[in-house]
């Protein structure tokens, strides 16, 4: 039966109603009080759960200092007794795998600081402390500058730089608008300074909330750190150009800074994880950094040190290995010959699926020991990926490309480099709480739980 | 739930057990009903017939409540491990039939100068394989390990049961639980603040 | 809007006709309580403190009453569109490939861009579920269900457009590896043969993820259907005439219909929390392989070009650039699909607020730097490869207008549309006024899917269109079947999107009932659930609500 009606009862129309201006709401500063006086009274953030003595550790943090500058000691040895070239490469690659963690942690603070991340606050202290302490590989930056520098001074071409020489081909005459010493510096000065202030700023701006409680500094760090992660994105790929793909002045990949990011942002998270795990089986921050933030500390740590790492460093490989474009392709040739095919298979099956079939597992990412075990074999192969870009270009071009050679050199530079860093690490955990005290997420990241 | 129950209920030829429990109409009794008001109310009496021992409950709500499998004491489900394997076996086939096909039976159809049996090419379709093959998985082992599809359910004669899909909480406990005695059972489900307690009768 | 609605004052407020918390209306531009900058307060999920019974009756109220008047008129502008839009896919493949604009260096044009604009609209709906999902992001369960539904029609899309391209149709199963008599086999190393499998694959498993996330709410439908039948209150069919009236046919009782085929896809589903331990536990895992899927396939569309050794398309970044293009471009396509719903449908406004507007308008200037990112890079590359040819595409093929040198680029204005609507315009949303406005947010997002579209155009046109010899340099001009085929896409997509909206949860109810407050089954922390905290320093002191969850807070 088909009819027609007037007014069916079926549909909705809704009614305009007011509108309501405003700048939105905001707690009043007592209710705000209030909450800050409950996290105070909390019995977990007393004492010694959540702040270390000052001399915590000193032993220590005294021997990995010895330890570090000893290592170092020991490179500049190697540059006398065997190679400057290898001995610089050596030294670059181990300020760069500090400098990665630094730049890793830089971006992991201001990236949960500007999406307003919940379970992650516990985690943060320490990112923005790993990142504070980026003058330290900066220092070794500038000490690779300065070789490069004096080295082209005195005899005419760079040490590790091929880019610095007296007889420039059509590639480099082409290149010589970037790749030149003047502008090198001011690249450098510019990447230095956005990212010393970056992370100063940063790592003040939190500490000077956790002794006012001033929630309003969140916010400013929010607004600091939402352009601050468009200059990081820049200056961490020119950087990686200036420093690392350069290294082969006739390569070039648009890839590359995404690549350097992905190990970057893997070692920030492998050092968190082994720093919390240290803390943890030392007896703190107990009921504040749980299983269930280990768990998603696990998860990242699997997205970015197996997955993401293997999907960029893929992508770049498969697209020149297709294309086969000879200026691209030398770059994997030299990576395929002279022994350094051992290092690439071990990346290849270290660095992607023994990682990922553990990290896969949640017993792994919810247990202390294991995930620091795992983290520390990632840091690892940080330390070799950066050796496999940037050892074997000490030997490129000249006669017979040597293999991995004295590699006794490569070990004690990166072992002195990161004992260093682990050093001043030590110090700046015992300077100051070991995480956001007065955070205004706090709360809620304390009783995060994963349902699934 | 038993095997032979459910096969009973997807082959009607096969004799279900005999029940327990029949009300006055002579059907089966296929247990009890009682719906809670807030999420934190099911919750709490969901601790509570977890520790008197039941197995053969279970808890009804619109969406899943945070923390009820422990409140429950559910175990955790086995569904990765088989999304793992599936979707590592559907990767292994992934590279097993490019290869075969490449390498094997058609060989002599050079591209590229590339070798035939070359890894690269086949990384893409032996991801996309593997992950094709662990969605299906998660989802028809989700469903399998659930009992699910099922046509009709005696739960669903109750009216009132039909609210749990909407904003209501019900706990139900089977009849063929060893635990369940209608008697008890409903005193329990009162003492847990339980209203409406309901006798699902199964139609068969 | 709820015949079931027992409670005649909330059936009012639900319908709009009584003010209250129902009627938050709120103009374009203003606040709805939910765009707080203070870092102490979340904002909350829902307006208007509804209950699991309201969220419920809203949502289904949908697909359950009769189709409004915006909606007739728009599937009536939509339906013939995609009619003819296939009727000229038809005379496309009965006429061949020559009623394109193709030509012998242009041998990709229209059709691929289209594939790849669809493709890429399409991942913002899996992104959001999946990405969002692993990062614990819960606005998203505002989006998820119509972005996901998006995706599907999207890649429908896609679909259309190397299946036709290949011409032949009828040979299409030659892309599968299908034993066959002339014991040919695909060749497993074309991109192409790749982009099959991945985009079937991502087809696939969209299409499940989104049932998935659908069957508890399919059973909602069923069982609201079910109990009216049960009642005796079902209505008989009608559809509203554009004069007012309606026209009812009695023989037909849609819950009927409901309750069988809401009945027969929600596979008995029965809300157990048993299942639901399950079902969680299957949902996180297809969002957790979805994720890299997303990546896969746009990684795989940008294969096609990066594989080969063409200047402009042979370049290490186009993976990631192309996934960060996607999901600017899917992205765009959700909130151009969302703003104008949220005007249109009542009670949307509660469920999809302002704050998850700003978040999106967010994730549109992230992204559309990331992909800002990939144009410079690119562009140094080019100059710092020092490759001649690589250089001459993106100068004098793109970037140079015609109008300052005479070796410029024919598609300049290609070129730098793409680059304005896609890197400047989302630069708006640095300025909160302006990434709080709707209006604003959706002008943006109508600009960059514009801007993705002209993306694809000068990845393949502008490269192509000139090759190493002089000789071999042709211009590309639509026909009017390319434009006919495209506008007919669009309206395929609209059509699948309307009928989606007229006949399935348009929301994910289960999921918005979960991160409702008062889901939470330990029940407190209200006052980081609420934005309606009293402005600081206008109603001078914390309401009673505040100050007493304050206290309880205090005392554990």
């Amino acid at each position: 039966m088909i009819r027609i009606e007037k007014n069916y009862d079926g549909t909705v129309t809704p009614a305009p109603s007011p509108a309501k201006h405003g700048e939105g709401p905001v707690m009043t500063d007592d209710l705000y009080e209030k909450r800050l006086a409950a996290l105070a009274a909390n019995p977990a953030l007393q004492g010694e759960n959540v702040r270390l003595p000052e001399s915590a550790g000193a032993g220590i943090r005294g021997g990995l200092a010895v330890v570090g500058v000893g290592c170092l000691a020991l490179t500049a040895l190697g540059a006398v007794v065997h190679s400057p070239t290898h001995a610089l490469a050596s030294f670059e690659v181990a300020v760069f795998t500090v400098l990665a963690i630094c730049l890793g942690s830089l971006f992991f603070t201001m990236l949960f600081q500007a999406i307003n991340a919940y379970w992650p606050v516990t985690f943060r202290r320490q990112l923005e402390q790993a990142a504070g302490l980026i003058w330290l590989p900066l220092l070794g930056m500038v000490a690779v500058v300065l070789i490069e520098l004096f080295s082209s001074l005195f005899t005419g071409h760079g040490v590790l730089f091929q880019w610095l020489t007296e007889d420039p081909g059509y590639l480099l005459e082409k290149k010589s608008g970037y790749l030149n010493l003047g502008f090198l510096l001011v690249r450098f000065a510019i990447y230095a300074g956005i990212w010393l202030f970056l992370a100063r700023s940063i790592l003040s701006m939190s500490l000077e909330q956790d002794a006012t409680g001033n929630r309003m500094l969140t916010r400013a760090i929010r607004r600091r750190a939402s352009w601050g992660i468009l200059a990081f994105a820049l200056t961490v790929a020119f950087a990686s150009f200036d420093f690392l793909m350069s290294l082969d002045f006739r390569f070039f990949s648009t890839m590359w800074g995404v690549y350097f990011f992905a190990g970057a942002a893997m070692s920030a998270l492998a050092v968190t994880t082994i720093t919390f795990s240290v803390l943890r089986l030392t007896g703190r921050l107990t009921g504040i950094v749980t299983d269930e933030h280990y768990h998603d500390l696990g998860k990242l740590l699997f997205a970015f040190g197996a997955c993401f790492w293997a999907y960029i460093a893929f992508s770049q490989y498969f697209l020149i290995w297709y294309s086969n474009i000879p200026e691209e392709t030398a770059y994997y040739v030299y990576r395929q010959e002279g022994g350094w095919q051992v290092l690439s298979m071990i990346l290849v099956i270290g660095h992607f699926i023994i990682p990922f079939m553990i990290l896969i597992s949640r017993k792994v990412k919810r247990n202390v020991l294991l995930a620091a075990v795992m983290a520390a074999y990632l840091l690892i192969f940080q330390v070799l990926d950066l050796t496999w870009i940037i050892r074997p270009m000490a030997y490129v071009g000249v006669e017979n490309p040597a293999g991995p050679g004295s590699w006794w050199i490569d070990v004690v530079a990166s072992v002195g480099g990161l004992a260093l860093f682990a050093s001043f690490l030590m110090r700046a955990l015992a300077s100051a709480p070991l995480i956001p005290m007065k955070d205004p997420r706090l709360a809620t990241t304390l009783e995060h739980k994963n349902y699934v | 739930m038993s095997i032979v129950q459910t096969v009973a209920d997807y082959l009607p030829i096969v004799p279900k057990p005999r029940p327990k429990y029949v009300t006055e109409n002579g059907k089966r009794v296929h247990g009890l009903i009682a719906e809670y008001d807030t999420p934190a109310d099911v919750y709490h009496a969901a601790e509570k017939i977890r520790d008197a021992g039941y197995k053969k409950w279970d808890v009804h709500s619109p969406f899943p409540i945070h923390g009820i499998e422990e409140a429950m004491g559910v175990k955790r489900t086995i569904l990765p491990y088989i999304v793992f394997k599936v979707g590592l076996g559907g990767a292994f086939g992934g590279w097993l039939l490019q290869y075969w096909i490449t390498a094997v039976d058609y060989t002599g159809f050079t591209v590229q100068g590339k070798p035939y049996g070359a890894w690269e090419p086949f990384t893409m379709i032996i991801f996309e394989l593997g992950v094709l093959h662990a969605a299906f998985a998660a989802l028809i082992g989700m469903l399998m390990l659930n009992g699910l599809p099922r046509w009709n359910h005696p739960l669903f004669s109750s009216d009132r049961f039909l609210g749990t899909s909407q904003g209501k909480f019900m706990i139900g406990i089977e009849a063929t639980d060893k635990s369940f005695d209608p008697e008890a059972s409903r005193a329990l489900l009162e003492s847990t603040g339980g209203n409406d307690i309901e006798i699902i009768e199964d139609d068969d | 809007m709820s015949a079931l609605h027992p409670d005649q004052v909330t059936a009012e407020r639900l319908a709009g006709l009584r003010p209250g918390a129902a009627g938050r209306d709120v103009d374009m531009g203003l606040g709805d309580g939910t765009l707080t900058e203070d870092p102490a307060l979340e904002s909350p999920l829902v307006l208007g403190d509804r209950s699991f019974d309201e969220v419920t009756d809203i949502v289904c109220g949908y697909a359950e009453n009769p189709a409004p008047k915006w909606w007739l008129i728009a599937f009536g502008i939509a339906s013939p569109i995609a009619g003819l839009g296939t009727l000229f896919i038809l005379y496309m493949i009965i006429t061949g490939v020559g009623t394109w604009g193709l030509n012998n260096q242009v041998d990709w044009a229209w059709d691929i861009t289209n594939f790849v604009f669809w493709i890429g609209i399409g991942h913002a709906g899996t992104l959001i579920s999946a990405i969002l999902c692993l990062l614990k992001q819960k606005w998203r369960t505002a989006v998820n269900r119509s972005a996901e539904a998006m995706t599907i029609f999207a890649v429908i899309c896609a679909g259309i457009f190397p299946g036709i391209h290949v011409g032949r149709v009828w040979f299409a199963w030659f892309l599968f590896p299908i034993p066959n008599y002339n014991w040919i086999w695909p060749n497993f190393r074309s991109p192409l043969l790749w982009d099959v499998f991945a985009v079937s694959t991502y087809a696939t498993v969209s299409a499940l993820f989104w049932y998935m996330g659908m069957i508890p709410d399919l059973a909602t439908l069923r069982d609201r259907a079910d109990a009216r039948l049960r009642k005796g209150i079902s209505k008989p069919f009608s559809l509203e005439l554009p004069t007012g009236h309606f026209v009812v046919i009695d023989a037909i009782t849609p819950d009927k219909i409901r309750a069988f085929v809401y009945g027969l896809l929600s596979l008995g589903w029965r809300a157990s929390s048993r299942h639901w331990h399950r079902y969680e536990a299957a949902y996180l895992i297809l969002a957790g392989i979805s994720t890299p899927l997303v990546l896969s396939v746009h990684s795989i569309v940008s294969f096609d070009f990066a594989t080969s050794v063409l200047p402009g398309w042979h370049t290490t970044i186009f993976p990631p650039y192309f996934v960060a293009g996607a999901i600017f471009g899917g992205f765009a396509m959700v909130l151009l699909l969302l703003i104008p719903l949220r005007q249109v449908m009542p009670n949307f406004k509660d469920l999809l607020t302002l704050r998850h507007l700003e978040n999106m308008a967010k994730i549109i200037l992230l992204t559309g730097m990331m992909v800002g990112f990939a144009y410079g890079m690119e562009f140094f590359i080019a100059w710092y490869g020092a490759n001649e040819y690589e250089a001459f595409v993106f100068t004098n093929n793109r970037a140079l207008p015609t109008w300052i040198s005479d070796k410029g680029a024919p598609y300049w204005w290609a070129y730098w549309a793409m680059i304005s609507c896609n890197v400047l315009s989302p630069q708006v949303f640095w300025f909160r006024k302006l990434r709080q406005n709707p209006l604003v947010i959706w002008i943006v997002a109508l600009f960059v899917t514009i801007g993705m579209w002209f993306e694809r155009f000068v990845i393949i046109v502008t490269s192509l269109h000139r090759a190493f010899l002089p000789g071999e340099w042709h211009m590309f001009f639509p026909t009017l079947t390319d434009i006919g085929i495209f506008v007919g896409s669009i309206g395929i997509f609209a059509t699948l999107f309307l009928l989606f909206v007229k006949f399935l949860p348009t929301f994910a109810m289960a999921e918005l009932k979960a991160v409702m407050p008062a889901a939470d089954p330990h029940g407190h922390h209200g006052d980081h659930q609420t934005g309606h905290d009293p402005q600081h320093g206008i109603a001078g002191g914390a309401d009673q609500k505040h100050q007493g969850t304050a206290n309880a807070e205090g005392g554990h």
